[in-house]
Formats: structure tokens, sequence, C-alpha cells
């Protein structure tokens, strides 16, 4: 084994970008796929059957099919020509982006809806009742009740598409997958770069996951009292 | 016709299983009077009251609230509903907000108050219903009678024309349901138009101006308090009556 390429500051940087547009990608993808699902899931509630039927659709044609797969037909869809910012070429990142956003919207759109669902027919009712039309006690007395049966979800969620970023390597992306196959390329430590990249995933999944669990339990723990 | 709030107009109501929870049914809600329905469970009061405010959304006939047909099409039912108060036998207090926020989101959401303004009713009414050391607390923080004080003093932050009780004390313990009873009573004491659906005899009799008698989806009888407890014609009224009485 020979792990020396660690020590060489130029492999360093490599990692930590990879490591940081890893991070980057994965929060705006939970970010955004959230806000998109939220509208998947109003839409789905809503009593407009033909607008319903293209989200159901659309909800189960994206998790039925591999991230990959729906990755490389985005990429070879949008095909963009190289644009420059900072010299830097975003031109893969867009494909990549759509991606997870499209895959995380569907995704959280059945969590979001489950959430909702949740709450008291009762609390809406009450909103109702004392004048609030059907948006304000959406906003008001729904969302924030849901939101917290969203919560524990919303970081699963987060740690799976902190890995899922990983497929954006196929479209040139520089994560931390990709860094890592630029390393064993140059250094030739092939399963060494690989077992870095691995823990630096776990380093960022494992207290994700661990955060999550103790603002669950922290949350269940003021219901009680 | 100006005396009456309400005035129901032969609603049915089928629902989708086929059920038929209301058969043909007119009432009048007449003003500053504390309307009260009673009888078996399943007979369709709770149906009947809600459909006052279109929570149920009668099958056929009209609902007139101060003279508009809540179910012509293309009305903003919003602006009737912040007129009228409801109080569900569940509560249904927003476990999200403290309690002063209960009170207030409906009159800052809905009719634009300023804070101070709707924060200013919301206090003297906490203190009429006896709570106002409680405007900190959450929902889950309350006793049940609690919660439904609050609950009456939040639908009356509204400043509603009238108030609809479904079962107010239904889901209570029997320790609790007295204070519950009492806000009821004074507010009836200040002239509010109220219906109450209730299996309160006690307060049907005591405070009860006009009472309506259901079974299997249809008005059998309406009348006076004496008249109903004391005289009641309908067979069905009589055997319903000698069953909560035996219960008590």
């Amino acid at each position: 084994m020979n792990f020396s390429f660690l020590l060489d500051p130029y492999y360093q940087s490599l990692l930590l970008q990879g490591l940081f547009v890893t991070l980057v990608l994965a929060l705006l993808a939970v970010f955004i796929g959230t806000l998109l699902a939220l509208g998947l899931a109003i839409v789905r509630m809503s009593s407009f059957k033909p607008l319903k039927f293209i989200v159901v659709a659309y909800v189960e044609i994206i998790r039925g099919t591999p991230i990959v797969v729906q990755l490389i037909i985005m990429y070879s869809l949008l095909r963009l020509p190289v644009m420059l910012i900072n010299n830097f070429d975003i031109s893969p990142f867009i494909p990549g982006m759509f991606t997870l956003f499209i895959n995380s919207s569907a995704y959280m759109s059945e969590v979001v809806r489950a959430g909702v669902a949740s709450v008291d027919k009762g609390q809406s009712e009450a909103g109702r009742s004392l004048g609030l039309t059907q948006g304000q006690t959406f906003r008001k007395i729904i969302l924030p009740q849901a939101i917290k049966n969203i919560l524990p979800a919303l970081g699963n969620e987060f740690v799976t598409l902190i890995k899922e970023t990983s497929v954006l390597m196929y479209s040139g992306v520089a994560e931390l997958t990709y860094q890592a196959s630029m390393i064993k390329s140059e250094t030739y430590s092939f399963m060494e770069s690989y077992l870095v990249a691995a823990v630096l995933y776990f380093a960022l999944t494992f207290p994700t996951s661990k955060l999550m669990a103790y603002l669950e339990r922290r949350m269940k723990k003021a219901d009680a009292k | 016709m100006p005396n009456n709030v309400i005035e129901v107009r032969q609603i049915t109501k089928v629902f989708k299983d086929g059920t038929k929870a209301l058969d043909d049914v007119s009432l009048d809600i007449v003003k500053n009077q504390v309307t009260v329905i009673i009888g078996p469970s399943g007979s369709g009061k709770s149906t009947l009251l809600r459909t006052l405010n279109l929570l149920e959304i009668p099958s056929s006939g009209q609902v007139f609230f101060e003279g508009t047909d809540l179910t012509s099409k293309g009305l903003d039912m919003n602006k009737h509903r912040e007129k009228m108060g409801m109080v569900f036998q569940g509560f249904y207090l927003f476990p999200h907000l403290s309690v002063l926020d209960n009170l207030t989101v409906a009159p800052i959401t809905v009719k634009k108050e300023s804070p101070e303004t709707a924060i200013n009713r919301a206090k003297i009414l906490l203190k009429q219903v006896g709570l106002s050391e409680k405007e900190q607390s959450y929902p889950n923080q309350l006793s049940g009678g609690q919660k439904q004080r609050i609950a009456i003093a939040r639908a009356l932050c509204m400043e509603p024309d009238v108030m609809l009780f479904d079962e107010p004390t239904s889901a209570l313990d029997p320790e609790m349901i007295g204070e519950v009873l009492n806000v009821m009573r004074s507010l009836a004491n200040q002239g509010m138009t109220m219906v109450v659906v209730t299996h309160e005899m006690g307060f049907a009799k005591e405070f009860g101006d006009h009472i309506v008698v259901m079974d299997q989806g249809k008005i059998i009888e309406e009348g006076t308090p004496e008249i109903i407890f004391n005289t009641p014609k309908n067979k069905r009224t009589q055997e319903f009556l000698r069953r909560v009485i035996e219960k008590a």
C-alpha cells in the first residue's frame, strides 16, 4: 500500500476540492430538490386529475430507473457547449445538477406528501373555519407541522445525495470520485486512491446521520413534554 | 326575517359511500339565541352543524347566512367563515404555535389586523376564559378543558356573529366539562348567537332557547326546552330522552 500521495500538497488540494464540490452539489440538490418536491406534492394532492397523473408518472419513472442512466440521457439531451466562468468550464455541471435535482425531487415528493397527509384533517378544518384560505391554511398551519415529519427524511436524503453525487464523474464533474480517479491515473495507487475517497465520503455521511438522529430525538422530547 | 342569522332550506347530504346523513332539513337560527341540537349518535347533528359554515357541502338545498346564499357558485366562502366561529370536539389548537399565536394568527392573516390590535384583543379574551397566565404556553402543555377554552377564545378573536359548537365537551374528562360549560354560559349571557351540538342535557335545559331534536338525518321535533323536555310530542323524542336520562 502506498499512501504517499496524501503528503503531496497538489493531491491534497485535489481531494479537498473534490470534497467541497461533492458537499455543495449535495446541499444544492437537497435544497432545490425539496422545493421542487413541495410543488410536486401540492399538485399530487390537488383534485386536478391530468396534472396529478403526470406527477405520479414522473415520480414513478424517476424512482424506477438508475441515476447513471438518467444522467447519460440528460447529458446527451442537453449537449451544452463549453461555458467558461472564471476559466472554469461549467457545462458538465448543468446536466449533472439537473439530474440530481430531478432525482431528489422525485424521492422527496413522496416524503413531503406523507408528511402533509400525517397532519390531522381537523387542523385544516380549524384553519378554514377561522376564515383562512386554503393556501393560508397550508402555509401557516399544515406545512409547519408537516416539516417536523419531513425533517428526518430530509437528512436521509442528504446522506443519500452525498453518495449519489459520485455518478457525476461520468459527466466530468470534478467531485470526489472524479478526483480519486485522477489521482489513481497519475500515481498508479489504484486501491489507495479510492480508499481515501471512501474514507472522505464516510467522514461526511456518518456525522450527518448522527446529527439527524440527535435532532430527531430532541424533537421527540420536545413533543413529549 | 332580519332576526334569522342562518336559514337552512331543505338541505340533503349524501356521503360518497351512499349514506344519507341529512334528509330534507330546514332550520332557522335566531339572533341572540342559543340553539341546541340533540339526538342519538349518527342522527346527523354534527353534519348539520358542519353544513352551516360549509365545512360539509350539502348535496342539495341552500344555506343562507345573514341573507347570503352560501351554496351559490363563485361565492368567497372565506369572507363568511370568518364571521362564524367554530369549536370542535377535538379542540384542534395549532400545536406549533403558542396560545397567543393561536389566537392572533387568523386576525392578523385574514383581517390584516396589526399585531398589537390582535394581541390586545387576544389578551382580553384569554382573561375572559380565565387563562391569562397561559398565553406563552404551547397546546401540549394544557389540559383538555384548558385547550377547549383556548379554542373558544381563538374563535372569538375573529369577532364572529355566530358561534358553532360541535360536541365541545364530549372529548373531556368529566371534571373538566364544567369549566368549558361555564365559558359557554357566559357567552350565552352576553347574547352571542350560538348553535350547540351536545350531549349535555343540563346545558340544553338551562341555556337553550330553542331545542332541535334530530333522528335519522331529519329534524323530528323542535321547540322551547320546556316543551321538548317536559311534553315532547314525538315518540322517538320521548324514547331518546328516556334513554339519556336513564344513563345520567
